[in-house]
């Protein structure tokens, strides 16, 4: 006797639901149609069923897209969380070993004789010397010379070089090699930096390492190929969309522009994000005396790398979480990360242990700087340098120290007040309340406050402002 | 809105000197252009000229047409924008081998699938000459440059073939060692409605390759018209294109003797079209988006 199976009717939680009305459309005896209220989980207005009249034909549920949609199951259906299949099986089986870290090894160098070299080259050696073998880059003056060094040794050095085909391109192929755990970088000024904000934020987003090395130029807009500090907004405040910050790195001599950059590569692994060194026009061209380091790094690969064999199968890099709980906690990680990397504020000072007139100034401008202060040592005028050398997080404690016998702050800089304004977001964010008075030194365009300008600023400073040798005895101890 | 008035060469030379190297292709370039203008017999003010960076792009400059020294690659989008806003001026695009193929080779398929009527020249040869001698896309495989110390190992595009690939209703190509030549192609894409494409070979003197320079291209072209090319032909035209790097073809490859209308047009009849309609009072608003 054969046995009589029953259709199923079908059937529907309201949540699934996007009312796309095709199962209205099919149904052949109208027993579906649109609820008169929309869903509060969903925002949708879902389909209701009048099973009354409904026949169990099946056509709504061939027509429904949901996978979770319409159903032909009874209502007693269990969880239906349970459906998914992490959670009826767990993790997908597997033997690959769990990822470890194949640490990096420091290869001794031998003692060589200093380099007499431009600041681009310096920063190009310093990241061979780091363990960079991916170099990406697109050319624009004034920081070719570093892609071009990095030309000419990359082939030798088993690496690779690649002339990409915009900055855009660029900061994807570097997201791509960072992916795979590797070590890249790139030399960019001002307009070329601007393209590739939006892959930096992914990267940030992403968490992935990479050094930018930007030399900065004259702008807005095309401006021009002349030194100008004006990307420190961009790159203190403004990495792309989203929720992003990196160490932001000011070297001021060539020598600096290798140690940063080194020292860059370390960080940027340890914190798995992207490193800016922000160098000016002058300090890419410039040449001077490069002492190389003791060793150099013969870099691994971290667990976190998709690698591409089995220990590394399980790994993935992504910028994406699409629920909100997701993304908000992957925000609070990324601020513990920003938190934490602020123990890498650095400064550097020169004879400010009794300054009353602290100078401020990074890259080519700190050595004007210096120079003025120095003159002024001389006229017996208790001056000082502070410079900063990492621009974001702003190395605010070393400079409360100086600010008890401060009568007054001059921003030496070649942009209008970029350095001065994280100056005072710094002092701000460290609730200081009241500081000397802020006077600034800028010049725009190409053209660099000179020392005898930041001199004669000083020395035009209201009566006060600083102490002449004679009268200095009586003015704070 | 042409004008009748004529206008000499003269007319169409700006104050500013070139400051090309001596020996430069572009400076043939120009003087093609200020030809060509010349012959269109339209006023510089109504002329547009765009370009994005490189030696090149400096162009504009050396006009008397109103000129715009705009983004590195972004010139088309711009010279687009231009058009749209004012569709009665002639507009010029120009650049160099790196702004056109590489960092703005997105933007060509998109303003030759639009059709506006643009002419677009590039001064193509195969190297980053601004920023002292780094490959470009145009650029032989194993070329020595300063960014491929040991030779390049990668292929060059092919500009030709893709901008007729794209679909592109006009495309030449011309050298400044054929001055009188490439000013008639300029005349010829200039009049052209609707996109225009010309590749100019023009050597870089610096840091270019030492056998590719004017007198090389003098000997070495082959005008198309000598080889009996139809210019309608498009599967003809993209066979002679692929000789692009071995033989030099001057001459118009393609010309779309079909052209349909420009964008701007386009953008006009949708307007006309829908100026004629009534129109619906704010209280009936809702109703322009019942479907029906």
């Amino acid at each position: 006797m054969p046995q009589v199976t029953e259709r199923p009717k079908p059937f529907l939680f309201p949540e699934f639901c996007k009312g796309c009305g095709r199962c209205i459309s099919v149904c052949q005896k109208h027993s579906i149609h649109f609820a008169d209220h929309i869903n509060a989980r969903t925002g949708v207005v879902p389909i209701e069923i009048d099973l009354d009249t409904c026949n169990a034909c099946g056509l709504c549920m061939d027509a429904c897209p949901e996978p979770y949609g319409l159903i032909g199951r009874p209502v007693d259906a269990t969880d239906w969380e349970l459906e998914d299949p992490s959670h009826l099986f767990g993790h997908r089986p597997t033997t690959a070993p769990v990822p470890v870290d194949i640490p990096d090894q420091r290869v001794a160098l031998p003692a060589c004789e200093p380099l007499v070299v431009k600041g681009n080259y310096a920063a190009a050696i310093g990241a061979l010397l780091a363990g960079c073998r991916h170099f990406f880059g697109y050319p624009i003056t004034p920081s070719t010379e570093g892609a071009e060094l990095m030309a000419s040794l990359m082939p030798k050095l088993q690496g690779v070089f690649l002339q990409a085909v915009s900055e855009v391109a660029t900061v994807n192929h570097m997201y791509g090699a960072a992916s795979a755990g590797q070590r890249s970088m790139t030399f960019t000024s001002s307009p070329g930096f601007s393209l590739m904000l939006e892959g930096i934020s992914y990267m940030i987003g992403a968490e992935l390492p990479g050094v930018f090395v930007n030399i900065m130029r004259g702008g807005p807009g095309l401006g021009n190929i002349a030194p100008e500090q004006t990307d420190i907004k961009l790159a203190c405040r403004g990495l792309g969309h989203g929720n992003t910050h990196a160490l932001v790195f000011a070297p001021s001599t060539p020598q600096e522009m290798l140690d940063m950059t080194m020292r860059a590569f370390d960080l940027s692994f340890r914190y798995r994000n992207p490193v800016v060194i922000l160098g000016d026009g002058y300090l890419g061209q410039m040449t001077g005396r490069v002492m190389l380091p003791r060793d150099m790094v013969k870099p691994g690969i971290p667990a976190w790398a998709v690698w591409g064999d089995a220990m590394h199968r399980r790994n993935l890099t992504s910028s994406i979480m699409l629920a909100e709980t997701d993304l908000e906690q992957h925000n609070e990680h990324l601020n513990r990360k920003y938190e934490a990397m602020k123990v890498e504020a650095m400064a550097d000072t020169f004879v400010c242990d009794d300054a009353e007139i602290i100078v401020v100034a990074c890259n080519t401008p700190a050595r004007m700087a210096k120079g003025a202060v120095q003159e002024l040592r001389h006229m017996g005028v208790k001056a000082g340098l502070f410079r900063p050398q990492t621009l974001w997080p702003f190395p605010v404690d070393a400079f409360l120290p100086l600010l008890a016998h401060a009568r007054r702050i001059v921003m030496v800089e070649a942009s209008p007040g970029q350095l001065e304004d994280e100056l005072r977001l710094a002092l701000s964010r460290a609730d200081v309340r009241t500081y000397p008075p802020i006077s600034s030194v800028q010049h725009f365009g190409g053209i660099l406050p000179q020392q005898h300008e930041i001199v004669t600023r000083i020395m035009d400073l209201p009566a006060g402002s600083h102490a002449q040798a004679v009268s200095g005895s009586e003015v704070l101890a | 809105m042409s004008t009748c008035a004529s206008f000499a060469v003269a007319d169409f030379k700006s104050d500013l000197k070139p400051i090309w190297c001596p020996g430069c292709g572009d400076f043939g370039v120009l003087q093609s252009i200020y030809r060509a203008l010349s012959a269109i017999g339209r006023a510089p003010h109504e002329i547009s000229f765009v370009s994005g960076i490189g030696c090149s792009s400096r162009i504009p400059g050396y006009t008397t047409a109103y000129g715009f020294n705009s983004v590195h690659g972004r010139a088309l989008p711009i010279a687009q924008g231009i058009k749209l806003a004012h569709p009665e001026l002639l507009v010029l695009a120009a650049g160099g081998d790196g702004d056109g193929f590489s960092i703005g080779g997105g933007h060509l398929p998109h303003a030759i699938r639009r059709n506006l009527d643009i002419t677009y020249i590039v001064m193509d040869n195969q190297i980053y000459g601004l920023t002292k001698g780094q490959l470009s896309p145009t650029s032989p495989r194993g070329l020595h440059t300063a960014s491929s110390v040991f030779g390049s190992l990668e292929d060059p595009v092919n500009p030709l073939l893709y901008v007729l690939g794209y679909g592109a209703r006009f495309v030449a190509q011309g050298t400044p060692a054929d001055m009188a030549g490439l000013s008639t192609l300029i005349e010829a894409a200039i009049r052209f409605k609707g996109f225009s494409f010309v590749n100019v070979q023009s050597p870089c003197i610096t840091f270019g390759q030492p056998d590719q320079q004017l007198k090389a291209h003098k000997a070495g072209m082959t005008s198309l018209a000598s080889v009996g090319h139809d210019p309608t032909n498009r599967i003809k035209a993209m066979d002679l294109a692929q000789a692009y790097g071995s033989t030099l073809y001057t001459g118009i490859f393609y010309q779309d003797p079909d052209a349909g209308p420009t964008y701007e047009e386009a953008v006009e009849t949708r307007r006309t079209q829908f100026s004629g309609k009534p129109i619906v009072p704010r209280q009936r608003i809702l109703e322009n988006f019942i479907p029906r």
